[in-house]
C-alpha cells in the first residue's frame, strides 16, 4: 500500500502569553490511501491541532516548530498560503465539529455547495455547477435536494447540517478528509447515520479519512488504525485490533478502562488519577509517568522511545524494553464479554435495602408548550406522568430536542407548565398559592446541576462564597461554625482541600469546577438532585471520576436524583430507572436492566442499538435498527 | 413577516411613527415652557424690562402666552394641522421661511459628511482585517483611538488656529463670502473645515465598529470550513464575512444618522456656519418656542425615521429574521 500522507517528527507550538505551548511533539505516522486512521485522547492533547497543521489552518500563533509534511512524497512543510489553497481544492477536505456554526447562516445550502464544486472546477458551467450539487446532496442523503436547495442552514437540523458540511468536503473529490469530532454534538440516533455515510464515502471513493475523536465507541464503528495521543505526543499507534484487544500502553488502559461501558457489576469505575499536564512547560520523561501506576523510574527521566510491538503496532511506553519487569494489566483481556451477558444483580439488592416505596416527586401529565408564532407550537413535553421515589435515581435519556431540559426546568419551577401538576412530597408546586406557603422548603431541598460548569458558576466569586451562597440566600445558620467551614466540609466531600477555598472558577479545570456546582447543590442537604447533563461536557477519565462521586454521595446522603443524559451507557451504569423521550413524550418508562435486556417501543430499540460500543467486532457484528414516528 | 401581509406591515410601522411623532411634540412642548426664562424678551428685545403689567398682558395676549399650557399646546396642534407653525419671536417672520434658509446648508455639511463616514468606515475596517496584526492596523486603530478623543469643539478650534489664522488657507466662519452667495468654489472652501471634523470625529468608531465585527466572524466555524474547501482569506471575507456583517452595519449607520447630523451642531456654533444647528442653539437660548417647536420635530422625525428603516433593513437582509415568524425546524428522522 501506497502512503499519501507521511509526517516525519513533526513539532507544532504555540506563542502564548506564559511562554511556548508545545501542543505537538514529535509525531510521526502516515496515512494510506482509502484507510481510516483515528486519533484518539483527551481534549487538550492535540488531536485537532494536528489536524489543522496539516491543512496549515493554525491561528496567527501558532507555528511548525520542526519536521515535515509529505503529501504523495512531496513535502508541503514551508507551502505558502497560495499553494495550500491549491492543495486544499485538491487534495484534502475538513469537516468541523460543529455543523450549527460551520456553515454561513445568509447564504443558501445549495448555492454554498455549489461555490465549492465551483472552486474546484473553476471552468465548469452553470448549469453542470447545479446538476453536480444536486448529485453531491443525493449522495450524502439529502432527500428532495431540489427543494432543499434553496433552504438556509436555520431551516436544517444538525445531522442534516453535517451531511451538508460533508457533501461540500466531497465537492473537490478530495483523497484525504480530516473529520474533526463531526459527531460530537449530535445525537448517538444521527451520530450513527453520518458515521455510515463516512463509512460509505470512504468505500465509494477510497478517500483516506483522518478521524478526530474522543469517543471510543465512536472509533470502534469506523477505524482501521488508530492513534492514541496524549500531551502532544501519539504514545500508541495500531489496527483497530492491536489497540482494542491488545493495547500496551498504560494510558490507552486507562482510557478504555474508564469507560462506564465496561463497568463490571457495582463495582466503581475506574479513574486515571492526576491531571494531563501543562504543555508550557512538558515534563522531561514520560508525561503520563506521574498519572501511572506502572511508572519506572526510567520514566521520570527520559522520554520512552517508540517500541514496536508488531509490524503495525507500535507503544512509547519503557513498560515494552527488554529490561522493564512484566505487567499484567488487571482488565485485559478480554474484558470485553463480561460487561453485557453477565446479569447485572446489582439492581435488585440495592432495591431491597435503599430505595423505599415512598415517592417524592409525581409529575402528573406534564405539557409544555412553547409559542414560536402564530401556527407553530413545539410540544416540548407533551402529557409526561412519571414518579420519582425517595432515594432513587431515576435516568431521562432522549435526543436533544427531545424535552428533557424542559421538564428539568419544570420541576425546579423554572418554568410554568402548560398543563398538568407537579407533587413534590404532595405539595404541588405549579400551584402559586402552595408554593409560597412552602417557598423556603421547596428552595432549599431541590437543587440542580448544569452541564456546563463554567457558565454556572459566577466568575467573579470564589469557591468559598459559591458554595455558601445559596445558604445566605436561605437564610440558613451554618451547622460547623462559619459558612468557610461549611464551604470546607462540603468541599471535602466532593474529594477537593481547602487549598480550594479562595479560588476563582476560572483558576479551575472543568472537572473541578463540575465538583464546585455538586458542592455547592449538596451544601443545602437536597432531597432530590436534579443533574442537566452533568458529565456530556467531561472528557472520559474526568466523566468517571465524576460518575463515581455521584454513586457515592447518593448512597451517603440517600437523595433523590433526576439524571439527564444522552448517553446511554452512563445511565445503564448510574441510575435505577429509566425514562425515555422522544418529542416531548415518554415513551417507556423501565427499571434500568429491564429497559437495556428488553426494550418494548421501537424507539427505544432504535436507540440503543446505535449506541456505539467501544469494541470493533460487537460493533461489525450490531445490526442498527431504525425507526419513526408516523406523522 | 412582510412576506404574510406587506399592508398591514407597512401601515403598522407608519403608525408607530405618527404616534412617536405626536407623543415628541408634546413632551418637546411642555419641557420648553417649564424652563425658566422670559420668551417675551426674544420677541420684544430690552424693551420688555421697561413694560408695565398691563402692556405685559398685552403682549402676552398677542403671542397667545396666556392660556394654560395645555390649551396652547392644542391651540398650537390646530395650527400646524393646517400647516401653520407660527412665526419665529426673534425674526418675526414664518418659522418655515426661518428653516428654509437655513436647512441647505446643514443638509450639505451633515449629508456629505456622512457619507464620506459610511464609504470610508467599511473601507477601513476592511484593510485593518486584510493586514490584522500587522503595523498597518496597528497604525490605523492607535490613529482612530486618539483622534475619536479629542472633542469637536477642540479640535474645530486648532484647526481654525491652524488653517485660517495661521496658514489662512481656508475661511474661519460662514458658508460663503458675504456678498458672493451664489460662489460655488468660495462655498466649497468654507465646508473644508467644518466637513473635516465632522468626519474625523466619528469616522473611526464606525471603522473600528466593521473591524471588530469582521474579525468575530472570520472566528466562526464557517469561514475555518471554506478555508479547508480553498477558498482564499480576502474572497471568504467579501463573499461571506461582509454579507454577515453589512446587515448590523447598515442598520447602525441609518440609527447613527441623526448622531452624525447632530454633531454638526456644534461644528456650526464653533464655525458660526449659518445652518439648523446654529439656529436650534438659538431659539433654545431665546426661547423661541415656535421655532424650537418645528426644529426639535424636525430632528426628533429623522431620529424616528432612521431608527424604523434600520428595523426594516435588518429584518429585509437577514433569512433568519425574515423568517422568524415562520421558522420550521426540518425534521430530523426524513432520511
Amino acid at each position: 500500500m501506497q502512503a499519501i500522507l507521511e509526517i516525519k517528527n513533526l513539532s507544532v507550538s504555540f506563542n502564548t502569553a506564559q511562554g511556548e505551548l508545545q501542543a505537538v511533539r514529535d509525531v510521526s505516522f502516515s496515512l494510506n490511501k482509502g484507510e481510516v486512521f483515528a486519533i484518539v485522547g483527551e481534549s487538550g492533547c492535540g488531536k485537532s491541532v494536528l489536524c489543522k497543521t496539516i491543512m496549515k489552518l493554525l491561528p496567527d500563533n501558532g507555528f511548525i516548530k520542526g519536521g515535515s509534511i509529505l503529501v504523495n512524497g512531496t513535502d508541503i512543510t514551508n507551502y505558502c498560503q497560495k499553494d495550500m489553497e491549491c492543495l486544499r481544492r485538491k487534495v484534502f477536505s475538513m469537516v468541523l465539529q460543529d455543523p450549527m456554526t460551520s456553515l454561513d447562516p445568509s447564504v443558501c445550502i445549495g448555492k454554498q455547495i455549489a461555490e465549492a464544486v465551483k472552486i474546484c472546477n473553476p471552468k465548469m458551467k452553470h448549469n453542470a455547477i447545479y446538476n453536480r450539487v444536486i448529485e453531491l446532496m443525493t449522495l450524502v442523503g439529502i432527500t428532495n435536494p431540489e427543494y432543499r436547495y434553496k433552504l438556509y442552514p436555520h431551516n436544517f437540523s444538525g445531522g442534516m447540517l453535517q451531511r451538508t458540511v460533508i457533501a461540500m468536503a466531497l465537492a473537490s473529490e478530495p483523497k484525504i478528509l480530516f473529520a474533526d469530532e463531526p459527531t460530537t454534538s449530535l445525537d448517538v440516533t444521527i451520530q450513527s447515520q453520518i458515521l455510515n455515510l463516512l463509512k460509505d464515502i470512504q468505500k465509494k471513493f477510497q478517500t483516506a479519512i483522518v478521524f478526530v475523536s474522543h469517543d471510543l465507541g465512536v472509533i470502534a464503528r469506523v477505524a482501521d488504525r488508530i492513534a492514541v495521543m496524549y500531551a502532544g505526543k501519539i504514545v500508541e499507534i495500531g489496527t483497530s485490533e492491536d489497540i482494542f484487544y491488545n493495547s500496551r500502553h498504560p494510558y490507552t488502559w486507562g482510557l478504555m478502562r474508564s469507560l462506564p461501558y465496561f463497568a463490571k457489576n457495582g463495582e466503581e469505575l475506574y479513574t486515571i488519577p492526576g491531571m494531563p499536564p501543562v504543555l508550557i512547560n512538558p515534563p522531561i520523561g514520560d508525561a503520563f509517568a506521574c498519572r501511572n501506576k506502572y511508572a519506572l523510574n526510567i520514566d521520570y527521566e527520559e522520554m520512552p522511545p517508540m517500541f514496536k510491538v508488531s509490524d503495525t503496532h507500535y507503544a512509547a511506553t519503557w513498560l515494552l524494553d527488554k529490561r522493564a519487569p512484566k505487567i499484567c494489566p488487571d482488565i485485559f483481556p478480554p474484558f470485553v464479554l463480561h460487561s453485557c451477558t453477565v446479569p447485572d444483580t446489582r439492581q435488585d439488592e440495592k432495591n431491597s435495602c435503599n430505595i423505599s416505596t415512598d415517592t417524592l416527586l409525581d409529575v402528573q401529565h406534564l405539557s409544555q408548550y412553547f409559542k414560536l408564532g402564530k401556527n407553530n407550537v413545539v410540544k416540548a413535553a407533551d402529557d409526561l406522568s412519571f414518579q420519582i421515589r425517595r432515594g432513587e435515581i431515576f435516568g431521562l435519556v432522549g435526543e436533544s430536542g427531545s424535552g428533557k431540559s424542559t421538564v428539568a426546568r419544570c420541576i425546579m419551577n423554572i418554568y410554568k407548565p402548560f398543563l398538568g401538576q407537579i407533587l413534590y412530597k404532595g405539595i404541588n408546586i405549579c400551584d402559586r398559592k402552595q408554593f409560597f406557603k412552602n417557598r423556603k422548603m421547596l428552595q432549599s431541598s431541590r437543587q440542580m446541576i448544569f452541564q456546563d460548569s463554567a457558565s454556572s458558576l459566577d466568575k467573579h466569586m470564589t469557591v468559598a462564597d459559591i458554595i455558601a451562597e445559596p445558604m445566605k440566600i436561605c437564610n440558613i445558620k451554618p451547622k460547623r461554625g462559619s459558612f468557610r467551614n461549611e464551604a470546607e466540609f462540603q468541599l471535602y466531600y466532593v474529594g477537593m482541600d481547602k487549598s480550594y477555598l479562595d479560588k476563582y472558577p476560572d483558576e479551575l479545570s472543568g472537572g473541578m469546577r463540575q465538583r464546585v456546582a455538586i458542592a455547592r447543590a449538596l451544601s443545602m442537604e437536597p432531597e432530590l438532585l436534579v443533574a442537566d447533563e452533568p458529565v456530556a461536557s467531561l472528557d472520559v477519565s474526568l466523566q468517571s471520576q465524576i460518575i463515581n462521586l455521584f454513586k457515592h454521595l447518593q448512597s451517603e446522603h440517600g437523595f433523590s436524583f433526576l439524571f439527564i443524559a444522552h448517553d446511554l451507557s452512563v445511565v445503564r451504569y448510574l441510575c435505577d430507572r429509566v425514562g425515555v423521550m422522544y418529542k416531548g413524550k415518554l415513551v417507556e418508562v423501565a427499571p434500568v436492566n429491564e429497559l437495556f435486556e428488553n426494550p418494548l417501543h421501537p424507539y427505544t430499540k432504535a436507540l440503543l442499538s446505535s449506541v456505539p460500543i467501544p469494541d470493533p467486532q460487537r460493533e461489525m457484528e450490531k445490526t442498527m435498527l431504525e425507526w419513526r414516528e408516523n406523522d | 413577516m412582510i412576506n404574510k401581509n406587506p399592508y398591514l406591515y407597512y401601515s403598522r410601522k407608519i403608525l408607530i411613527f405618527i404616534l412617536s411623532v405626536f407623543l415628541l411634540s408634546i413632551a418637546v412642548f411642555y419641557v420648553a415652557r417649564l424652563a425658566p426664562g422670559d420668551a417675551l424678551f426674544s420677541y420684544y428685545g430690552s424693551r420688555v424690562e421697561k413694560m408695565s403689567p398691563k402692556e405685559r398682558e398685552r403682549a402676552e395676549k398677542k403671542l397667545g402666552l396666556d392660556a394654560p399650557i395645555h390649551i396652547q399646546y392644542i391651540r398650537w396642534l390646530e395650527n400646524a394641522a393646517h400647516g401653520n407653525f407660527g412665526i419665529s419671536f426673534k425674526y418675526k417672520t414664518d418659522v418655515l421661511e426661518v428653516i428654509k434658509e437655513r436647512l441647505p446648508n446643514t443638509l450639505l455639511l451633515g449629508g456629505i459628511g456622512f457619507l464620506f463616514i459610511f464609504i470610508l468606515s467599511p473601507m477601513l475596517g476592511i484593510l485593518c482585517i486584510l493586514h490584522n496584526g500587522k503595523w498597518l492596523d496597528k497604525l490605523i486603530c492607535k490613529v482612530g483611538t486618539i483622534i475619536s478623543c479629542i472633542p469637536e469643539f477642540w479640535m474645530s478650534l486648532v484647526l481654525i488656529l491652524i488653517f485660517a489664522i495661521n496658514l489662512k488657507w481656508f475661511p474661519s466662519s460662514g458658508a460663503y463670502f458675504i456678498g458672493r452667495e451664489g460662489d460655488i468654489w468660495g462655498r466649497i472652501l468654507h465646508l473644508i473645515l467644518p466637513m473635516t471634523v465632522v468626519i474625523a470625529s466619528h469616522l473611526w468608531y464606525y471603522a473600528y465598529m466593521v473591524r471588530n465585527r469582521l474579525l468575530r466572524e472570520i472566528g466562526t466555524g464557517y469561514v475555518l470550513l471554506e478555508k479547508s474547501v480553498g477558498f482564499s482569506k480576502r474572497s471568504i471575507i467579501f463573499k461571506h464575512c461582509l454579507r454577515n456583517v453589512l446587515p448590523s452595519y447598515l442598520s447602525i449607520m441609518a440609527i447613527s444618522l441623526p448622531h452624525i447630523m447632530g454633531g454638526t451642531y456644534i461644528v456650526e456654533t464653533v464655525f458660526s456656519y449659518p445652518g439648523i444647528g446654529t439656529l436650534s442653539y438659538e431659539s433654545a437660548r431665546y426661547k423661541d418656542y415656535n421655532l424650537l417647536m418645528v426644529l426639535c420635530i424636525m430632528s426628533g422625525t429623522v431620529v424616528i425615521l432612521c431608527n424604523i428603516i434600520a428595523q426594516i433593513i435588518d429584518e429585509r437582509i437577514d433569512p433568519r429574521i425574515r423568517e422568524s415568524e415562520t421558522a420550521r425546524i426540518m425534521e430530523v428522522s426524513d432520511v
